[in-house]
């Protein structure tokens, strides 16, 4: 930082921002274990959570309320789980479900604002600032939705609510009282608020970042509050310190939309495999997965990136550019074959993953001077369309005989974006 | 108890036009009709252009998932489940 900017931080005295919360940051508490219960009525109160795979070493992805209130958490193992709760029942996902309750509330929110967007599938940020609704008073708001979301998409399902002056600590509201809180920060109560939290209670704030700010002398919410932009910039050693100074004082500055970065899929190997042979046909599954979703949103891409987790936990992974944009399965397979067997190991490998980057928006119609290229992207075009009607892999790669079980729907936790690209194709 | 199955089954379903509901009111399974006491959940899925409902439905202590194919009417338990760990 040179000295000009560091004299106008230290010039910046801002106080926690005047301006009535408007901001409000609703999370569906337990997503997926929640669903499965709405769904089935005689899992209610019952210790459950939905699980990658079904089986001992399988990972925990949603612990019911009644499972996390036995101490399972997100992240364990099965086996884990079970010890701790041994009457735990396990449920593999079913993405549509979470997808349409997803959709449900999204068309709710929207009777109250246009201006709102999803976080995740289980979580919305709304603005309500200028909209009639915001007359009825945000906690108001937050009551309406919560029984309207009993009323009209199912009576387990609960959320929990939090309101703010900015998104930071709408989401910080929310994360107060679970499940089904409806809590407001704001400037009356925040000092009070920060004095019951600890630094890694923080949305953003892990061990790593509190050790940072232990060394500068930073201990509790209220020595971050109170440090100067100057101190934390030092802290952080990049601007993040600035970022959390407005933060912290209700001002926005995670008001941003990080556009399509890249497309990518993963896959946890059921048995052990070490031979590039072996591993190939789920490597051309997850191309022709993530290849297709990339197609679809009308990207093509110059990079692919695979990467491998062994069995004894070690790590590999290696991304190339190509010099031409890549957008049919076979081509960008080929590719990613050829930076697989460059791996220097030939160990048991337990996950796998591909992603593609460098994206494009695809024209494809300049290419059609090129005979060649025109006629693979008719081909690869065509094979989509039949795909499209009939259900994904009708027609597949030989090569991917034997894969049907793999790489099965998955839902993401954060990235939705996918799930933008079918509300609007629906 | 969870079961996965894939099997035709024959369904009563009924239409209520205040408030625009669909469900189904009963279920032959196994040489045995239930009756439905409550939907837990109906969602919806397309495979290709084909769109599928699914209603998660209790018959006092059974839980049946029945899935409706659009294309060619036809109803299919998917899964059965008594609530209880396997």
């Amino acid at each position: 930082m040179d000295s000009q900017t560091k004299f106008i931080y230290n010039q910046i005295n801002l106080p926690f921002n005047p301006k009535p919360p408007t901001l409000m940051h609703i999370d569906l508490n337990s997503c997926f274990a929640t669903i499965e219960q709405q769904a089935n009525p005689l899992l209610r109160g019952r210790p459950i959570a939905v699980v990658a795979y079904d089986s001992p070493r399988g990972c925990i992805l949603a612990p019911s309320i009644e499972a996390k209130k036995m101490g399972v958490k997100t992240g364990m193992q099965v086996r884990e789980g079970k010890l701790l709760c041994p009457s735990l029942q396990t449920l593999e996902p079913d993405p549509w479900k979470y997808r349409n309750i997803h959709i449900q509330l999204r068309d709710l929110i929207s009777q109250y604002t246009t201006c709102f967007s999803p976080k995740s599938i289980d979580e919305f940020i709304l603005d309500l600032e200028g909209f009639p609704s915001f007359k009825l008073g945000m906690h108001q708001i937050g009551l309406e939705i919560k029984q309207k979301i009993k009323a009209q998409i199912g009576e387990w399902l609960t959320v929990s609510i939090g309101i703010g002056p900015n998104r930071f600590l709408a989401k910080l509201a929310a994360n107060l009282k679970k499940p089904d809180g409806l809590e407001e920060i704001n400037q009356k109560n925040y000092q009070q608020i920060y004095q019951k939290l600890s630094l890694i209670d923080l949305n953003g704030i892990k061990t790593a970042s509190a050790i940072r700010l232990n060394n500068a002398g930073i201990y509790s919410i209220n020595d971050f509050y109170n440090s100067t932009i100057d101190q934390l910039q030092s802290a952080f050693e990049s601007i993040l310190g600035y970022y959390w100074y407005l933060r912290l004082r209700g001002w926005e500055i995670d008001d941003v939309d990080f556009g399509r970065k890249s497309f990518g899929n993963m896959y946890s190997l059921p048995k052990i495999i070490s031979t590039p042979e072996g591993i190939s046909p789920i490597l051309h599954k997850l191309v022709e997965k993530c290849s297709f979703r990339m197609r679809r949103a009308g990207y093509s891409a110059r990079g692919v990136h695979v990467a491998l987790l062994y069995k004894d936990h070690s790590f590999w992974h290696h991304g190339s550019v190509n010099h031409e944009p890549l957008f049919s399965a076979s081509d960008i397979y080929k590719y990613a074959y050829r930076i697989m067997v460059s791996s220097p190991y030939r160990k048991p490998v337990a996950n796998i993953s591909v992603s593609l980057f460098d994206l494009t928006k695809s024209n494809f119609s300049q290419l059609d001077l090129f005979n060649e290229i025109s006629k693979k992207i008719k081909l690869t075009s065509a094979i989509d369309k039949i795909n499209e009607k009939w259900g994904n892999f009708v027609i597949t790669p030989a090569m991917m005989i034997g894969t049907q079980n793999n790489v099965v729907d998955r839902v993401a936790f954060g990235n939705i974006k996918e799930l933008e690209q079918f509300i609007c194709t629906e | 108890m969870h079961l996965k199955v894939d099997v035709p089954v024959s369904v009563i379903f009924v239409y209520e036009p205040n408030g625009a509901k669909v469900f189904p009111l009963k279920v032959r399974w196994d040489g045995r009709v239930y009756t439905i006491t409550k939907v837990g959940l109906h969602h919806h899925f397309r495979v290709g252009r084909v769109l599928h409902h699914v209603f998660s439905v209790v018959s006092d202590e059974t839980f049946f998932r029945l899935n409706l194919n659009t294309d060619n009417l036809s109803w299919r338990l998917e899964e059965v489940s008594d609530g209880l760990p396997d």
